[in-house]
């Protein structure tokens, strides 16, 4: 067998298991978003929003020991937060970004605290029990056909179903939608919700599954790459799944060649250096949703 | 008329920041009162105590003159993390391996470090611009890369072979001497008051400032005033980031005279800075004082273990007093980032 | 409908109690010029807008409709000025959303909404791609898959709000004939215009409005044009502006063959040409949407010009920055101020130097801003144009509407501008700061400034101008003096009738 050096991590099974895992969190981060911007709303929080649902459902696991109970608690996580951003961007027309940012911040800051409040330290949390994590499949984790059945999932809801037509003109040109009939309001508020609770179904992943246990850098700019990603795969949830084993690929790459011929730290940087330029549509350009960002007033 | 409102509303939620702050201590069983006490003489105490303070105050100043910078032509400049980073690399890299006179040693730095800064937040403002990516997500992503360059040279090309994970020192040319020695304040701190007040003499005193201004608050209007919108944009986001990054300088020079690989001796300045930019209202002059407490809040923790260690008592931990320090701080930037939320209701 | 009554909470009163009937199987013609309160009216009939009080009656029975939903439900589909289509959808789905047919839970069943829009398709002779990006499709078929969306949704009241703006000569004729199909079916059609030759050309009756009240309603083969014109516009008091006779220099601002696109991308401004002298208003009037906005932007720098030139003061000035322009001595008075004309957080003496920021007259010896200069500047326009305020630094938020209003003036005219463009000046402003204003424009043209007057207060136009052009698709379709003409000339050129006149 020829010496393949640092290719050999090629050949390993666990290199590809290790990217399947690393895609989740951030494909389903961009899933959800994905189903928020095409209604028009732009959720700069995610970061802090993967953070919560690692926090909620690490903090609730801890405790518990019970798998389901800190998913609920992950999922009711993001259902919260998600009505938080909602009410202020879609209901009172705050300006979406701030309010996305300052998500992050609150988010951060509250890790922080709870980190210490409850298991006394500035770093990691300590392991949360067995029966608090999320049990293998066959080696791998049933987050990752989650991930994708969920892709699958919401791009049939949004080019097959009248909730996806409706979603889409909304997110197109609300005054239309109004016009036409649609609760403009009503649907930015679920589009925001759905995407906030996937959202932190990625950081429950990150929480329960691949650290099972929680750290203030948790998210480690995930969020922001899931924000790029929705660009690169042009609002479409099953190209979203495909970028996201590319994003997996590249940070399985980055975390597992040794040092050598290329400096660990350029390695390091691809997963981030995509990003700026997939956001900045010198690969495949796609259109936003003409509304996005826009709050809508009723005249 | 409207600045009392606001200096006042700043005011009652640091008080309401302080207050909660207080009862997470109690609730963690310890004496608020004392822990307050502990604060204040661990900032202002004794000299010691107040030259350390200060010389927190200064990298904060100029990262929260960052985001307020970029903030008044409606941009979020969160990359003074990295830009901080690039500045620091200035400092070593022409601080250590170049030689030069005095006076002009540091002036090639401080000049490089602005620029390399500069260009990172103009990449940004550039990308906003030209192609609509969002300066959140650009400024961040950029910050890993600064972080990673940053390592990479310091790690490789710029290390101290004495002194593991540690960046070769930097000539005393080229130097920020100490306003007192044995202290940690150097002269950093005047510097980053003349930067404070440059600034706000740009924003409102010139032209120049006038249109960034007027872009950020309706550009609509300035290009009905013949201000060229996208322009004053880029440039805001340059002299951002250039400002962001005088601070990594700054610390070089002045306080370590070296830089370790991991720069953890700057990490956290430019998040910190949105914070300090938060209280300051996003205004110069008001980020002084901003620094000033944020710093106070900074070194006091510190010193808190210590002294709440009474009668046998294990004192305040470390962590607990950054808590409450960030709860303060979130309180204090509330009202800021009310306003700004609001700014798009109108 | 009767007795409906809209009031705006800022005090606008739209409709003074309206009542409007219209029988089933007939196409009624709603007229009136701006601000009459035609499509304020069909809006609350579509259930966009509420109305402060009044009653709907369909069939005989009393409704109250309190959304487009619930006016589709009872029959009613509505056709906007400003088409509601999702730009990226096809024809199908533009049609289908809101009432899209379901094969299973949640599945649109595209197939048999494709066969029913095909037979409906059939029946009108509306042929549509229904496959193509609407965006990619002209604005005729656009409209046409407005109206099939009514139809689609079972209307059988349609209401079409200035249909005709959009489209070509040609597609007005295959409209038309549309429409009188839909009538003989049964279809009651309600058409919105301002078009004098249309009412007359399609309406079996008219209503026509004029702020807010109705003036008459008539069944179309017993008017003529002149008298529709008069109602449409008539004055009953005739606004008495005392004025100078104008002493005119020379031209001051040409505009030759101006070609202007709007946002759509069609033609705003066809090959306008005209002068405007120092000394004299010249006002244009007309039906907003005509290309008045288009017009004023181009002169001032914020809107491309696609062809044609403008002189200003000597110099061809096509396609200059603003900022130059008003170095050039163009001052302007722009159409929605909250938009263009001030910056709210913006200080009263920052506001007042917007445009002149970069002058070297507010320079110091090293480059940095002059606080007594600025403020020496701000001072004279706050005395000498009446703008109220607690001091020179406080935000231009504080100040009332009209203030705001005069410190914009002010701040133009401060400025020494030869030629003085002022868009709807006395928008929304109370009845002091209105008149305030109107003194102002007349003083200025009396100092020999000459000044472009874009309202769409005919009153106005009229009470002010020297010399008047009525506006209609981006043509002039008359140049006359105010003083001499008559209201149904004036109504005539507005509905699209030229009129030689004078130039």
């Amino acid at each position: 067998m020829m010496d393949l050096g640092i290719l050999s991590i090629f050949t390993e099974p666990s290199f590809y298991l290790g990217a399947l895992r690393l895609m989740v969190p951030i494909t389903l981060a961009a899933i959800g978003e994905i189903i928020t911007e095409r209604s028009g709303v732009v959720n700069i929080g995610l970061e802090g929003i993967i953070m919560l649902g690692a926090l909620s459902s690490v903090y609730v696991g801890y405790f518990t020991g019970n798998l389901y109970l800190a998913l609920s608690a992950g999922i009711l996580a993001g259902i919260a937060v998600g009505i938080l951003h909602a009410v202020i961007s879609i209901y009172l027309a705050g300006d979406q970004v701030v309010v996305g940012v300052g998500l992050n911040l609150f988010a951060y800051g509250i890790g922080v605290i709870t980190l210490y409040l409850t298991w006394g330290t500035f770093a990691n949390s300590p392991i949360i029990p067995k029966g608090a994590q999320i049990p293998k499949l066959y080696g791998f984790s049933p987050f990752v056909p989650f991930t994708i059945a969920v892709g699958i999932a919401a791009w049939y809801i949004i080019e097959r179903t009248s909730v996806g037509l409706r979603l889409k003109a909304v997110g197109e040109n609300p005054r239309a939608a109004d016009s036409a009939g649609i609760n403009v309001f009503r649907v930015r508020f679920l589009a925001t919700v759905t995407g906030s609770v996937l959202a932190s179904l990625g950081g429950v992943f990150l929480g329960l599954d691949w650290l099972a246990s929680y750290t203030r850098d948790i998210s480690a700019g995930r969020g922001f790459i899931a924000l790029a990603m929705v660009v690169f795969s042009r609002w479409n949830p099953i190209i979203a799944v495909l970028s996201g084993f590319l994003f997996g690929f590249l940070f399985a790459v980055s975390l597992s060649i040794p040092s050598g011929i290329v400096p660990d730290q350029v390695i390091w940087s691809i997963p981030y250096v995509a990003t700026v330029i997939v956001a900045a549509g010198f690969v495949a350009k796609a259109r936003a949703p003409a509304a996005l960002g826009k709050p809508y007033k009723r005249e | 008329m409207k600045y009392w409102k606001q200096i006042a509303d700043s005011f009652l939620s640091l008080i309401a920041g302080f207050f909660v702050g207080g009862i997470i201590i109690w609730l963690a069983g310890f004496d608020p009162i004392l822990f307050y006490q502990g604060l204040l003489i661990g900032a202002f105490g004794n000299l010691y105590y107040l030259m350390t303070t200060l010389s927190y105050a200064a990298p904060l100043m100029l990262t929260g003159l960052s985001f307020a910078i970029a903030a008044r032509a409606s941009l979020f400049n969160v990359g003074a993390e990295g830009q901080s980073y690039l500045g620091a690399l200035a400092a070593v890299s022409i601080g250590a391996f170049l030689a030069m006179p005095n006076l002009a040693h540091q002036l090639l730095i401080i000049i490089v470090a602005f620029i390399l800064g500069g260009l990172l937040g103009g990449l940004a403002g550039w990308l906003k611009v030209s192609r609509g990516v969002n300066e959140v997500v650009s400024t961040i992503m950029l910050n890993y890369l600064s972080l990673y360059l940053s390592n990479y040279l310091f790690t490789y090309q710029f290390y101290d072979p004495m002194r593991a994970y540690k960046t070769k020192d930097i000539e005393a040319t080229a130097v920020l001497p100490f306003v007192m020695p044995g202290t940690d304040l150097s002269f950093s701190l005047f510097l980053a008051l003349l930067v404070s007040f440059l600034v706000y003499v740009l924003l409102w005193k010139t032209p120049f400032g006038y249109e960034i201004r007027a872009v950020g608050l309706n550009p609509t209007a300035a290009s009905y005033g013949g201000i060229n919108v996208r322009r004053s944009m880029i440039m805001s986001m340059f002299i951002s980031g250039g400002v962001a990054a005088l601070a990594g300088a700054f610390e070089v020079m002045g306080r370590f005279h070296c830089m370790d690989t991991e720069l953890t001796y700057i990490k956290g300045y430019g998040f910190d800075g949105i914070a300090v930019a938060l209280i300051g209202r996003n205004h110069p002059i008001a980020i002084i004082p901003a620094s000033i407490l944020f710093a106070m809040l900074k070194t006091g923790v510190q010193a808190v273990q210590r002294y709440t260690s009474v009668g046998g008592r294990t004192g305040v931990p470390l962590e607990l007093g950054l808590a409450v320090q960030g709860v303060i701080i979130v309180f204090v930037a509330l009202p800021s980032i009310i306003d700004m939320i609001r700014r798009r209701m109108r | 409908m009767k007795g409906i009554r809209k009031i705006y909470p800022d005090g606008t009163i739209a409709l003074r109690g309206v009542d409007f009937s219209v029988n089933r199987g007939e196409i009624h013609g709603l007229l009136g010029e701006n601000g009459a309160g035609k499509t304020t009216l069909m809006n609350i009939l579509y259930g966009l807008i509420p109305p402060t009080s009044g009653e709907i009656y369909l069939r005989g029975e009393k409704v109250e409709i309190k959304s487009p939903k619930e006016a589709m439900e009872n029959g009613i589909g509505m056709v906007h000025q400003h088409f509601m289509l999702i730009p990226t959808f096809s024809a199908l789905d533009n049609i289908i959303l809101g009432k899209e047919p379901l094969s299973g839970p949640l599945t649109v069943d595209r197939k048999s909404a494709r066969k029913e829009i095909e037979m409906l398709m059939e029946e009108t002779g509306l042929k549509v791609d229904l496959d193509t990006a609407v965006e990619n499709l002209p604005v005729g078929i656009q409209q046409r898959i407005e109206i099939l969306k009514m139809l689609y949704k079972k209307a059988e009241i349609l209401i079409l709000d200035e249909p005709t703006a959009v489209l070509t000569p040609i597609e007005v004729k295959e409209l038309f004939s549309f429409l009188r199909k839909m009538r003989d079916s049964g279809k009651t059609i309600i058409f919105i215009t301002h078009k004098l030759k249309e009412v007359k050309a399609i309406a079996d009756r008219v209503t026509v409005l004029r702020r807010g009240e109705v003036v008459g309603v008539r069944d179309v083969k017993d008017v003529e044009i002149p008298e529709l014109a008069r109602m449409m516009v008539g004055r009953d008091i005739k606004m008495k502006i005392e004025k100078k006779p104008p002493s005119l220099g020379e031209e001051v601002l040409i505009v030759r063959d101006l070609w202007v696109r709007d946002d759509r991308g069609r033609e705003a401004v066809r090959g306008l040409s005209f002068s405007v002298r120092s000394g004299e208003i010249f006002g244009i009037a007309g039906v907003e949407g005509n290309g008045q906005s288009e017009l004023v932007e181009a002169i001032c720098g914020l809107r491309k010009v696609d062809r044609g030139s403008i002189i200003l003061c000597g110099v061809d000035v096509t396609g200059m920055n603003p900022m130059k322009l008003y170095s050039l001595g163009l001052g302007h008075i722009p159409e929605d101020r909250h938009k263009w004309g001030i910056i709210l957080d913006f200080s009263v003496e920052e506001n007042a130097i917007v445009g002149v920021h970069r002058s070297r007259k507010f320079l110091n010896s090293i480059g940095l801003m002059n606080g007594r200069e600025i403020f020496k500047w701000t001072d004279k326009i706050v005395k000498d144009f009446n703008v109220e305020t607690m001091s020179l630094k406080t935000p231009a938020r504080s100040l009332s509407g009209g203030n705001q209003q005069k410190l914009i003036v002010g701040r133009e005219l401060s400025k020494s501008p030869r030629v003085i463009v002022a868009s709807q000046p006395t928008r929304g402003l109370d009845v002091a700061a209105t008149e305030y204003i109107r003194d102002l424009l007349l003083r200025m043209r009396d100092e020999g400034r000459a000044i472009l007057l874009v309202s769409a207060d005919l009153d106005e136009v009229m009470g002010l101008s020297d010399r008047m052009a009525v506006m209609y698709e981006g043509r002039f379709t008359g140049i006359v003096d105010p003083e001499r003409v008559s209201e149904e000339q004036v109504g005539m050129m507005m509905g699209g009738i030229s009129i030689g006149g004078i130039s």
